[in-house]
């Protein structure tokens, strides 16, 4: 927490920029701004703890502001943590060494379509549904569908790196960014250009992108469009275990096909998900496909990936699950009596890895996380032709919050080694935030140096969002 | 509602992922996290929990919710957060926390028995009736109507005696306490519930009809709550003109119609079909949809004391729903209350023709003559 003297300071100076309506340190702003959908936070807050506090929250409207609050906050040497939609899962908007939290969702303008090169410039506090309804009034998608949608803004979006549901067609987020306006750490504003691709130099777009708010504040950014497809279909195929399912989603892609959705749910998820609604064998995994495209590309795309599906040991269920499971996709993200009762918490280890490693990172994590007390069920999700995503879900239900908080830390600790020891990587699209901070150097490994260098020259007083992405962590 | 079931429901909804809060319309016109369901939620479950007692700011961000609804709409637990705020806002107004702005609302309305701080005498004494000789109804004004929105509480008796009607008005009504039950002054809102009550059991009438929705809820379910019974029906104007589609005026209307769902009479009474069929008959052709309509309507701002607090913020949500309606080309924007329509026409602009429900009824009628004259 800053002294009064500097708070004052900063106050003062701060609102003579924003204005005086959109700079607050009222505690109860303090309070309900602290926090994004971290469960851990979450978990914290049922259980009636106080979460770190900044002493600022500033609610800049333009580039501009953004630059110069972050002169002030460089000249006065004070922490800035940027919140976008406040929806994160890794606790990357807690201010865990107080300061300021920049609020960015006042930078809610959608710019301009382009029409001819099918592009959109939004900036960067527009929440994701708001830009995706507007874009679907002229006939497009941005083709970025994270169950966050509602909730995160396009910067937050690009800040943690974030994947829809349909990134297998679509592509993740750095992939549908072409362009962006960021502000430095010491208020400098920089453009990097809108192009399909270039070769000048490195792309340093996508150094911002995923950065979690420690090398700057990204403001604006030119995203792409797709014409909303003529045709959505929706197929769902069990098969007797993981493996089978897997080599078919392998040679789906072998092939040259990209389905929208690839979604292979283990047993246990399968189970949870889809048994209460449709009839399968037990035991067995359900594999969800999605295909967009013109009506003739879909038929031939379906048929072949059904065809492929059977000769790998399939079942085919018809649409009914996937179509399901699109139609309910954001009914698992609200709070129910069971998942929010006593000390229960749970959480997602998302992690990515090529083809050869997947399986085995898969049985490794769940193994070592169900031997420190967890309910593990996963899918694989947000596949590729080289490898894929699985979604390592847990779920643990302690006594108390001490007990709770370990039993969750030391599951976290399991499975993020054995993810590593196995050749994955710890996160697909959830970003590392203070979740896992402290996995950072295992992850990367001697690369860790180049980024740690990187953030010292941009950032030389270590204000942007410091103990993040295992940077600026302080004693 | 029990204290044990606030308590969980507030700690479910105080840390949800926020799930909802892309339709709360005063997130949409603060753009920060305190406004919200789930904000509004976590400040109750910090007092529950004895982690925090909430603060004056506190009591302010409780008291900018509009008790809209929407979130209900949208959320899976059916997390009713428009009335755990309004139990709350008891609690608030019992120990003298309430802002100071609905103290004073408080105040204008037990002295002039309305919030505007107008004269009672002139409530109604302008309202024009003839002496039809049809079946009796009462004209339950309501505030707006007879304060603020002259015009549709006179074509709502015209439109009444055009279809045969006698139309009384109440010889001493008062505001009907809306605004202090919403905002957590329950006992001086039954005050007015009291003299209401027995002034219209009073009357020799066949059915009181409103035209504001906020009125409606209030004559049909608070009142009975607290035992007030009324002994006649009540009913929006919106059924009651459902019932004679055929003798409605009928009128062509230049450009495209859409309809705003007011959150008393949609969400909260479930009214959504009348109005709708209404139009459909008075004009030959159906609302053009909103793209947020009945459940999913976005409330116009102004609702439980906002536009009082803060006119601002109350402002742009309604140039919001304006947009909505132009979103879809409409020219003509009806509603079926009073307030909303002095909200939304306010914000208008003159591009979008604003109406209420009565008014546009009775314009068609005069479209109509345009046209054959
Ligand atoms: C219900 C639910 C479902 C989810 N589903 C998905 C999913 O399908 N796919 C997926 O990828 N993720 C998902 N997530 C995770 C999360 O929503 C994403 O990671 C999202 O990108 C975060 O965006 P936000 O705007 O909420 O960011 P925030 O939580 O506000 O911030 C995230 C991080 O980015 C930084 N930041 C935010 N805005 C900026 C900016 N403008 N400039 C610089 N730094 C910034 C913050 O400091 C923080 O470190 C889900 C989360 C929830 C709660
Ligand atoms: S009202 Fe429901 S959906 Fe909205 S924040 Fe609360 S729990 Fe979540
Ligand atoms: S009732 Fe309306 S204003 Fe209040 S929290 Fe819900 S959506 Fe927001």
């Amino acid at each position: 927490m800053l002294d009064e003297k500097t708070k004052k300071k900063a106050f003062e100076r701060i609102a003579a920029i924003v204005g005086a309506d959109h700079i607050t340190r009222h505690k109860t702003d303090q309070i309900l701004n602290a926090h994004d959908a971290w469960p851990l936070s979450e978990a914290k807050l049922r259980a009636g703890e106080m979460l770190p506090l900044a002493d600022l929250i500033v609610f800049p409207g333009t580039a501009d502001e953004v630059s110069h609050v972050l002169i002030v906050a460089n000249e006065l040497k004070i922490p800035v943590t940027p919140v976008g939609g406040g929806a994160g899962t890794c606790g990357g908007t807690l201010p865990i060494y107080g300061g300021i939290q920049l609020d960015l969702k006042r930078l809610d303008k959608i710019t301009e379509i382009d029409h001819t090169s099918m592009v959109v410039r939004v900036q960067a506090g527009v929440v994701g549904i708001d830009l995706e309804e507007e874009v679907n009034r002229y006939g497009y998608t941005t083709g970025h569908t994270p169950t966050s949608l509602r909730a995160s803004n396009i910067g937050g979006f690009i800040a943690t790196r974030s994947g829809g549901s349909m990134s297998s067609l679509y592509g993740k987020i750095e992939d549908l960014t072409l362009g962006l306006q960021v502000v430095l750490p010491t208020g400098s504003i920089i453009e990097s250009k809108a192009v399909p691709r270039h070769s000048v130099g490195p792309d340093l777009r996508q150094l911002f992108i995923g950065s979690e708010g420690t090398l700057g504040i990204i403001t604006e950014a030119t995203l792409r469009l797709f014409p909303i497809p003529e045709e959505r279909r929706f197929r769902s195929i069990s098969f007797p275990d993981v493996h089978s399912g897997l080599e078919a989603i392998r040679k789906i892609f072998r092939v040259g096909i990209l389905p929208s959705v690839v979604r292979l749910y283990d047993p246990e998820d399968a189970a949870l998900s889809f048994s209460m609604h449709f009839e399968f064998e037990e035991g067995h995994c359900m594999l969800l496909l999605a295909f967009d495209g013109d009506l003739k590309k879909v038929d031939i795309d379906e048929k072949k990936s059904v065809q492929i599906c059977l000769e790998e040991g399939g079942s085919d269920h018809g649409e009914g699950p996937s179509k399901r499971w699109w139609e309910h996709r954001y009914d698992m993200y609200y709070p129910s009596r069971l998942t929010t009762g006593g000390y229960a918490i749970g959480d997602t280890i998302d992690i990515v890895a090529t083809y050869d490693k997947l399986e085995n990172v898969y049985h490794a994590m769940k193994e070592v996380m169900e031997e420190e007390d967890a309910i593990v069920m996963s899918h694989f999700s947000h596949m590729y032709p080289n490898g894929g995503s699985i979604y390592m879900i847990f779920f643990t239900s302690q006594p108390d919050a001490e007990t709770a908080w370990a039993t969750y830390k030391r599951i976290w600790d399991a499975g993020v080694a054995a993810c590593h020891r196995e050749g994955g990587t710890m996160s697909h699209q959830h970003g590392v935030g203070l979740s896992r901070s402290t996995y950072i150097e295992d992850e990367l490994g001697s690369s860790f140096n180049v980024l740690k260098t990187i953030k010292d020259a941009l950032d030389p007083n270590g204000i942007m969002n410091p103990g993040k992405l295992g940077l600026g962590v302080r004693e | 509602m029990e204290p044990d079931t606030i308590a969980e429901q507030v700690r479910m909804c105080g840390a949800c992922p926020k799930m909802c809060r892309h339709v709360c319309p005063t997130f949409f016109a603060w753009r920060s996290e305190a406004p919200t369901p789930h904000g509004r939620a976590l400040l109750m479950h910090q007092e529950i929990t004895g982690t925090r007692e909430i603060d004056e700011r506190g009591v302010e961000v409780l008291y900018q919710c509009l008790e809209c609804s929407h979130c209900l709409t949208w959320c899976k637990p059916e997390i009713d957060i428009a009335t755990l705020v309004e139990i709350k806002r008891r609690d608030l107004v019992k120990s003298g926390q309430q802002p100071e702005a609905i103290s004073r609302l408080t105040g204008l309305v037990k002295k002039n028995h309305n919030p505007f701080g107008e004269e009672h005498s002139k409530r109604s004494d302008w309202i024009k009736t003839s002496n039809s000789k049809g079946s009796r109804v009462l004209y339950f004004t309501g505030c707006t109507a007879a304060y603020r929105e002259t015009g549709s509480a006179q074509d709502t008796v015209s439109l009444l005696e055009h279809l045969g009607y006698s139309v009384e008005i109440a010889p001493d009504e008062w505001c009907c306490g809306s605004p202090l039950i919403r905002t957590g002054d329950v006992d001086s809102g039954f005050e007015l519930a009291k003299h209401n009550a027995e002034v219209l059991n009073r009357t020799d009438v066949e059915a009181i009809l409103v035209t504001c929705p906020g009125c409606y809820r209030t004559l049909t379910s608070d009142y009975s709550e607290y035992g007030h019974e009324l002994n006649k029906p009540v009913q929006h104007i919106s059924e009651f003109l459902r019932i004679s589609l055929d003798k409605l005026p009928k009128g062509k209307f230049d450009g495209p119609i859409t309809f705003h769902d007011p959150c008393h009479l949609g969400r909260h009474s479930g009214i959504y079909d009348a109005p709708r069929e209404v139009i459909a008959a008075v004009s030959g052709s159906s609302v053009v949809e909103m793209e947020r309509n009945k459940e999913n309507a976005m409330c116009c701002g102004n609702g439980a004391g906002l536009r009082t607090m803060f006119p601002d913020h109350a402002k742009k949500i309604g140039d919001e729903r304006i947009r909505h309606a132009k979103n879809v080309d409409a020219q003509y924007l009806v509603t079926s209350c009073p307030f909303c329509k002095n909200m939304l026409a306010s914000q208008s602009e003159n591009e979008i023709t604003v109406l209420d429900l009565p008014e546009f009824v009775m314009m068609a009628e005069k479209v109509h003559y345009d046209k054959t004259d």
